[in-house]
C-alpha cells in the first residue's frame, strides 16, 4: 500500500480567547519527511496553534488527520503516543530529574515506550543524548542548564519519544550563532530520520536554510504560504513583520 | 549504597526487639512507629513522589479502621481478612475520590482533600452502621497479654516491609519515573504520552491501600475507635511533618521522621502531661523554618556550609 | 416558618462572610492558606469575654480592642515567622500555618481550660417582631456591623494608598517591587488586616454564640467554605459565599438536624471545588 504523501493535516481550526481570535480558521498540511516553517510576528497564534494541534487546547471546530485518522479531541498523551511530539516554547523540563533521567522518561513513553525495557529506555536516552550534543550535561539536575542546554533539552525529550512527527516552538530563540547552527544540523539530521518537522521559528537565518514551505500566521490568518523564497519576499508578510513603520516608508 | 546498608542493619536489629526486651510498654511505643512509618511512607507516595500534598490522608486510616471494625464485629470475619479488606476499600476511596480531586492543583488540591476528610468524618459521625459517636468495639484478639503485643508489632512491620518494598522496586521502574515526571511538570508529562489521571490515581490509591491497612491494625490494637480521634486532622499533619522532617520523595525519609517526631512526642507528652501538644506546635514551626529539606539535607549540607546552611534556607524562601 | 429559617440564614451568613474575608484577603493577596484562621478568630472572641467579664465593657465596644490587638499579633507573626518561608512550596506554609494552630489551639486551651464559656449580656436574649419572624437584636447588630467592616474594608482598599499597594502587590508582584512597595511589609499590613478582620468575627461570634478553646478548627473550615464559594479576588465574594453557606446551612439543619451541620457545608466545600474551582462567581474552571 502506498503511504499516504500527507502525515498531518488540519482543516478549519479556530480558537477563540474571549473576544480574541488567536486561530482563525487556519488549514494546512504536513507532507511525511518535510521540515515545514510557520512564522508571524509576536502573538500571531502560531504556539496556540501548535497548542491545537497537540491536544493541550481544544478547537472549536475542524478536523485534525494524522496518518489518515482523526485525533482532534484526543487528549495530549493520547497524541503524545500516537506519535506526534512537542516542545514547549517556555521550556517545561523536570527540574529536579537528571538531564539523561528526563530523556528516559521520553523514551519510556511516547509512541514506543510499551516495547521498551526500562534498561532499553535509558539506552535510548544515552543515544538521545550523544545525537543532541548533551553528553556532558547527562547527570545534571535539570534545573542547573544553561538556556542553550534547555532547549536542547526540550528537543531530546521529543525525540526520545520515537515520534513521526516533531512540532518544534521557538528552539532557538536565545541562543547565539553558533548554537542555533548547531540546533539547524540537528533539526536536519532529524528529517534525514525521516520525521515530519513543523517549527516555529524567530531566527530568519535557520528558517531560510532549512524550511522546505513555510507559512504565516498575522492576527490568526494564514496571510502567505509557500517556499521560503516566496514567502519572504511577499509584500504582505513584510508588512506583518514591520507594521507600521512599512506603511509610512511606502507613503 | 553504604547508607542503605545501614538503615538495613538499623531495621533489622529493630525488628528483633521484641526478643531482645520483655518492656511492652516499649514494644507497644515501637509499635506506634511503625503504623506511623505506614502512614508517612503512604503519604510520600502521593504527596513526595507524585508531588500532590494531600491535606486528608488520615481519611484512608479511617476507612479502613473502620471496615475493619465494621466487618470484624458484624460478619464475624477475622482480622487480617478485615484488614485487607479494609486496605482494599480505602483504595477504591482514594481512586473515587482521586478521578475528581486529582484534576486539581495546590491550594485548591489540599482544601479540597480536607474536605474530603472532614466530610467523611461528619458522615460516620451520622451514619448508623457506625454507630455514630458512640463508636464501635472490637472482638479481642485471642492471646496473651505478651502475646498480643509481640503480634501487633509484627503484623504492622511486616505491612511496612511490604510497601518499603513496593516503593522500591515502583520507583526504580517507569511507574515511578513518571510519577516523577509529573511531580516536576505535568504539562510536559502529559504530553510526552503518560497518562497523568491514571497514574495519580493509582499514587493515590496505593497511598490509601496502605494508609487502609494501618488504621484496621490501629483498631483491632484498640479494640475501640470513634470518629474524632480516627479521622483526626493532626493524623495527616503528623503524616506530613515525618515525611517532610525525613526528606520528601525518599524511601527512607518517612521512617526516620516517624522515628523522631514520635519519640519527640512520647518524650514531651510524659514529661508534660497537658502541654505537649502545644510543644508539637513549636517543633512543626521550628522544623518548617530550619529544616524545611528535611533532616538528610541538613546532616549533608551542614558539613560543608556549616551554620550559613541556615541562613541560606530562609533568604531562599523569604521576601 | 420557611421566612424565619431564611433570614437566620442570612444573619448568621453575613458574620460568616466576615469570617471569611480576612481569609480570602490573605489567600488572595499572599497566595497563603491561613489554616490558623479560626484559631486567630477564637482569640478574639476570648478578648471579647476577658475585656467583658473583668471590666465590663460592652462586647460592641470591645470590637475596636480585639480587632486593633489581633492586627498586631498577626502583623508580628508574618514579619517574624511566615515571612521566612513565604516562596517556599505552598504544602510549606500550610504546615507551618497548622504549626501554628496547634500552637495556639493548646495555649488557650492551657490558659482558659476546656470550659465552653458565654458572654453574658443584659440584652442578650432581646429581640423583635417583623412579618412574624423573630430577630434578636445582638444578631441583627452583628449582622449589619459585618457588613459595614466588609464596607469599610473595600474603601481602605479602592481608596488609600496602602489599600492601593496592596492590591498591586497581590496582581503584580515583581512589578510592584519594581515600583518601590516593600513586599515584605505590605504582606505584613495585609496578614495584620486578614487577622484583624478575624479578631473582629470572633468578638461578634462571642456575642451570639458560646465559646471555648477548640472552636477554630471548625471556623477555619467554614471559612474555607464560604472563601471557596465566593472565589477569590474580590470583596463581594465573601459576602455571597457567606449568606450562600448560612442559608443552606440554615435550611438544611432544619431538614435533616443539626448534626448534619458539618457535613452539609463540607459537601458543598467539596462540590464547588469539583465543579467550579474558581467559586459561584469566577469564571469556568480552573
Ligand atoms: N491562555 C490564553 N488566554 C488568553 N489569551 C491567550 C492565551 N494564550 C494566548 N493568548 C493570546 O493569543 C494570542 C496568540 O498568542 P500565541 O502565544 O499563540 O502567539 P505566538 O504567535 O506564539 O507569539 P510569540 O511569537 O510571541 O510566541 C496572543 O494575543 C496571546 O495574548
Ligand atoms: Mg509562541
Amino acid at each position: 500500500m502506498e503511504k499516504d504523501p500527507v502525515i498531518l493535516s488540519a482543516k478549519g481550526l479556530t480558537k477563540k480567547f474571549g473576544g480574541l481570535t488567536a486561530v482563525n480558521n487556519i488549514s494546512f498540511e504536513l507532507k511525511r519527511g518535510e521540515i515545514l516553517g510557520l512564522i508571524g510576528p509576536n502573538g500571531s497564534g502560531k504556539t496556540t496553534l501548535v497548542n491545537l494541534l497537540a491536544g493541550n487546547l481544544r478547537s472549536a471546530g475542524g478536523e485534525i488527520y494524522f496518518n489518515g485518522i482523526s485525533i482532534k479531541g484526543l487528549p495530549p498523551y493520547r497524541i503524545g503516543r500516537i506519535g506526534v511530539a512537542r516542545t514547549f516554547q517556555i521550556v517545561k523540563p523536570f527540574p529536579g530529574m537528571t538531564v539523561l533521567e528526563n530523556i528516559a522518561v521520553g523514551a519510556m513513553n511516547g509512541r514506543s515506550g510499551k516495547k521498551r525495557t526500562i534498561k532499553k529506555a535509558f539506552s535510548i536516552a544515552e543515544e538521545v543524548l550523544e545525537f543532541t550534543g548533551l553528553s556532558n550535561d547527562s547527570g545534571s539536575l535539570a534545573e542547573n542548564l544553561s538556556v542553550a542546554s534547555r532547549k536542547k533539552l526540550e528537543m531530546a525529550k521529543t525525540l526520545a519519544m520515537d515520534p513521526e512527527v516533531i512540532f518544534f516552538d521557538e528552539v532557538m530563540a536565545g541562543l547565539n550563532h553558533k548554537e542555533i547552527d548547531r540546533s539547524t544540523e540537528i533539526i536536519q539530521k532529524i528529517r534525514e530520520r525521516g520525521i515530519s518537522v513543523l517549527m516555529i521559528e524567530h531566527v530568519m537565518r535557520a528558517i531560510r536554510s532549512i524550511t522546505d514551505r513555510i507559512f504565516v500566521l498575522h492576527h490568526g490568518n494564514k496571510i502567505a504560504e509557500g517556499t521560503p523564497e516566496q514567502v519572504l519576499n511577499d509584500s504582505e508578510v513584510i508588512k506583518a513583520y514591520l507594521g507600521k513603520r512599512y506603511e509610512q516608508l511606502i507613503k | 549504597m553504604k547508607k542503605n546498608l545501614l538503615l538495613i542493619s538499623i531495621l533489622i536489629l529493630f525488628s528483633l526487639s521484641p526478643f531482645l526486651t520483655s518492656n511492652n510498654f516499649l514494644i507497644r511505643f515501637l509499635t506506634d512507629i511503625l503504623i506511623f512509618s505506614i502512614l508517612a511512607s503512604s503519604w510520600n507516595i502521593i504527596g513526595g513522589y507524585t508531588g500532590y500534598a494531600s491535606f486528608g490522608n488520615v481519611v484512608f486510616f479511617g476507612i479502613g479502621a473502620y471496615s475493619t471494625s465494621i466487618l470484624m464485629s458484624n460478619t464475624g470475619l477475622g482480622f487480617f481478612v478485615s484488614m485487607i479488606l479494609g486496605g482494599i476499600i480505602a483504595a477504591l476511596f482514594a481512586l473515587l475520590m482521586g478521578l475528581p480531586i486529582l484534576r486539581l492543583k495546590g491550594h485548591y488540591f489540599a482544601i479540597a482533600t480536607l474536605g474530603v476528610a472532614e466530610a467523611i468524618k461528619a458522615l460516620v459521625q451520622n451514619l448508623n452502621i457506625t454507630e455514630g459517636n458512640s463508636g464501635i468495639y472490637l472482638p479481642p484478639p485471642e492471646m496473651s497479654v505478651d502475646g498480643i503485643y509481640t503480634f501487633f508489632f509484627y503484623v504492622t512491620l511486616i505491612v511496612l516491609a511490604l510497601l518499603l518494598f513496593l516503593t522500591s522496586i515502583i520507583f526504580k521502574n517507569k511507574f515511578g519515573y513518571n510519577l516523577k515526571a509529573i511531580r516536576e511538570n505535568e504539562d510536559s508529562a502529559n504530553s510526552m504520552g503518560i497518562n497523568t489521571t491514571i497514574y495519580k490515581s493509582a499514587a493515590f490509591s496505593l497511598s490509601g491501600f496502605f494508609s487502609g491497612l494501618a488504621g484496621g491494625i490501629y483498631a483491632f490494637q484498640q479494640g475501640f475507635i470513634k470518629p474524632e480521634p480516627v479521622f483526626n486532622v493532626l493524623i495527616t499533619i503528623k503524616m506530613i511533618v515525618m515525611s517532610v522532617f525525613g526528606g520528601l520523595g525518599s524511601l527512607f525519609g518517612p521512617l526516620i521522621g516517624a522515628f523522631t517526631i514520635e519519640t519527640i512526642s512520647e518524650f514531651l507528652s510524659s514529661y508534660f502531661l497537658v502541654a505537649h501538644t502545644l510543644f508539637l506546635g513549636i517543633v512543626i514551626i521550628l522544623m518548617i523554618l530550619f529544616a524545611p529539606k528535611g533532616m538528610l539535607d541538613i546532616f549533608i549540607n551542614i558539613r560543608k556550609k556549616g551554620l550559613s546552611y541556615f541562613r541560606k534556607n530562609i533568604e531562599e524562601h523569604r521576601v | 416558618m420557611t421566612l424565619q429559617i431564611l433570614i437566620n440564614g442570612i444573619l448568621k451568613g453575613g458574620l460568616y462572610g466576615l469570617m471569611a474575608l480576612g481569609m480570602s484577603l490573605i489567600w488572595g493577596v499572599m497566595n497563603i492558606i491561613n489554616i490558623a484562621h479560626g484559631a486567630f478568630i477564637m482569640i478574639g472572641a476570648y478578648i471579647t469575654f476577658l475585656l467583658f467579664n473583668f471590666t465590663g465593657i460592652d462586647p460592641f465596644v470591645s470590637l475596636i480592642f480585639s480587632s486593633s490587638i489581633m492586627f498586631l499579633i498577626g502583623y508580628t507573626i508574618q514579619r517574624g515567622i511566615i515571612n521566612l518561608v513565604i516562596r517556599a512550596e505552598i504544602f510549606i506554609t500550610l504546615i507551618l500555618a497548622f504549626g501554628i494552630e496547634i500552637f495556639i489551639n493548646n495555649a488557650a486551651l492551657m490558659i482558659f481550660s476546656a470550659d465552653v464559656r458565654k458572654v453574658k449580656v443584659s440584652y442578650g436574649a432581646s429581640n423583635f417582631n417583623m412579618f412574624g419572624v423573630t430577630i434578636p437584636y445582638v444578631r441583627l447588630i452583628a449582622f449589619l456591623l459585618a457588613i459595614a467592616i466588609t464596607i469599610i474594608l473595600f474603601f481602605f482598599m479602592t481608596r488609600t494608598k496602602s489599600g492601593r499597594a496592596i492590591r498591586a502587590t497581590s496582581q503584580d508582584l515583581d512589578g510592584a517591587v519594581l515600583s518601590g512597595v516593600r513586599v515584605s511589609r505590605i504582606y505584613a499590613i495585609t496578614f495584620g488586616i486578614g487577622t484583624a478582620l478575624a479578631g473582629a468575627a470572633g468578638t461578634l461570634w462571642a456575642i451570639i454564640f458560646p465559646l471555648s478553646p477548640t472552636m477554630g478548627g471548625s471556623l477555619t473550615l467554614k471559612s474555607f467554605v464560604v472563601t471557596i464559594i465566593g472565589g477569590l479576588g474580590t470583596m463581594l465574594g465573601p459576602v455571597i459565599g457567606g449568606l450562600t453557606l448560612g442559608i443552606v446551612e440554615s435550611f438544611g439543619t432544619n431538614w435533616f438536624g443539626t448534626t448534619f451541620e458539618s457535613l452539609i457545608s463540607f459537601s458543598i466545600l467539596v462540590i464547588i471545588l469539583i465543579f467550579r474551582p474558581k467559586g459561584i462567581l469566577g469564571k469556568g474552571k480552573e
